[in-house]
């Protein structure tokens, strides 16, 4: 009698199947790649074929800014007008007063205009692209700010482009003082149930120390990532407070992201001086007033423009 | 009639538009992911290894512009396009309520994926992204993708 054999053979995995599980292993180690690498292969793509797309945005956004009211940009120059022929006296007072002290005059700050560019894809929801990078002075780890306060910071620098991070972003931090320099903390984004809830929170105020409601917060230069006396945000409410060891406050941030279109980038100048005196109480507080929180303004020092540095 | 030339010349025009509307316009959430819509409608006409290979290919675009956790979208995409193509062997037809199924599982998929991807720090409470905002995501695209596949005629006949 002759042997049975059945027909059933091993089921092999078919080509198509290899082959997804290669492209599936190749994606895991896109996931797993180190910061840096998986930076460069971003960068790589938005120059090569997402480029014109970018640049689309680009061009979209100079002309919604030169679309602005042109009268509202008018009384912008104006009033920078009157405040910089008010100040002729005090730069030559100053000068005088650093000749008499034998002090070396200070290093002038360089702010680079900058559009702002969001791109609109899952996972971009904190970042912003800008049209200045390394020709125009633009490196990694430079401050970003706009007329009110701190935006960001510029992550990656490409010849005419970069990449920030707004202060939504998970990993944003800044160390942060009250105007008189007396308490400090470190600031940071606390993430909400919603994107849209991230909010801007102060920790690790020393328990002793109380902050009021209103009292404004500026970059205190710690760290060296940002110039002293960028503001921040105005104290909102109190977030906690352990007992006996540290408290927290939510902040109010002084600049929405999302309103950003056209920014400052700090490209020189800025390391370990004082930027108060550019931000005047008129410029921040106005946020507070108008929601019937005037409490910040009695924290502004009575000359803001005088920061130690000028 | 459905030619493998109009497939995918429907498939190179909804990632224009994707990139346009996202990028260049910077509408965000408020368009609907053509891309996800591409890559499935795309699925079905390829075999399971090149659906993986096109969806890594489009997530590696969306992930261009993440800062928040490269690659993420490149996994979702990958597994998507290859669970897509792998439905050609599992699902005959193309009944209404096949494609609707299609697509909204798709989509809910992909963001299913890319909530487990981007890590516990950067995303959001799983009830609020995914049982609340995914479906609705997931039912724009679903309406989307049946209108792009009924207008332009890719030959499913029972949906037009």
């Amino acid at each position: 009698m002759p042997p049975f054999h059945t027909d059933v053979k091993e089921p092999k995995p078919s080509r198509g199947g290899l082959t997804a599980l290669g492209w599936l292993a190749l994606s895991l180690v896109v996931l797993y790649l180190p910061n840096e690498s998986q930076q460069e292969m971003a960068s790589l793509l938005r120059g090569s074929l997402l480029w014109p797309f970018v640049m689309t945005q680009e061009t979209l956004a100079r002309a919604r800014v030169h679309a602005a009211d042109t009268e509202m940009l008018q009384a912008q120059v104006d009033s920078l007008s009157s405040v910089i022929s008010s100040q002729n006296t005090l730069v030559e007072e100053n000068d005088g007063l650093r000749d008499l002290l034998q002090l070396s005059r200070r290093l002038p700050s360089k702010f680079v205009a900058a559009g702002v560019i969001r791109p609109g894809t899952p996972g971009s929801e904190s970042m912003f692209l800008l049209d200045a990078g390394v020709r125009r002075g633009v490196h990694a780890n430079t401050p970003v700010v706009v007329g009110r306060g701190l935006l960001g910071v510029v992550r990656e620098a490409r010849a005419t482009s970069s990449v920030g991070m707004d202060w939504t972003h998970p990993q944003f931090r800044a160390s942060a003082m009250t105007l008189d320099g007396a308490v400090y903390g470190m600031v940071l984004a606390s993430q909400g149930r919603f994107r849209e809830d991230t909010r801007l929170l102060v920790d690790g105020i020393p328990f002793h120390q109380e902050l009021s409601l209103g009292t404004i917060l500026v970059t205190s230069g710690l760290g060296g990532l940002y110039p002293r006396g960028i503001p921040i945000g105005a104290v909102e409410e109190e977030a906690e407070a352990r007992a006996g060891w540290r408290r927290s406050y939510w902040l109010r941030p002084f600049v929405e992201p999302g309103q950003a279109t056209h920014v400052l980038v700090l490209v020189s100048g800025g390391e370990g001086l004082d930027q108060s005196g550019l931000w005047a109480a008129e410029d921040s507080v106005p946020l507070m007033m108008l929601d019937g929180e005037a409490g910040g303004a009695q924290d502004l020092p009575e000359n803001p423009t005088d920061g130690p540095g000028g | 009639m459905r030619s493998p030339r109009r497939v995918w010349g429907v498939v190179g025009l909804l990632v224009f538009v994707h990139l346009l509307l996202h990028l260049s316009l910077g509408i965000g959430d408020r368009a609907p992911d053509l891309l996800v819509i591409a890559l499935l409608i795309a699925a079905r006409e390829v075999g399971v290894g090149r659906g993986a290979g096109l969806g890594f290919a489009l997530g590696l675009l969306d992930d261009a512009l993440s800062v928040l956790a490269f690659g993420a979208n490149t996994l979702a995409l990958t597994l998507v396009g290859a669970g897509g193509a792998r439905t050609r062997d599992l699902f005959v037809g193309d009944s209404l309520v096949f494609l609707t199924s299609y697509l909204v599982l798709g989509k809910w998929s992909r963001d299913l994926i890319h909530w487990i991807a981007v890590g516990e720090r950067m995303r959001e409470p799983f009830v609020d992204a995914i049982l609340v905002q995914a479906p609705i995501a997931a039912a724009y695209a679903a309406v989307v993708g049946l209108v792009v596949i009924s207008v332009i005629g890719l030959g499913w006949e029972s949906v037009r």
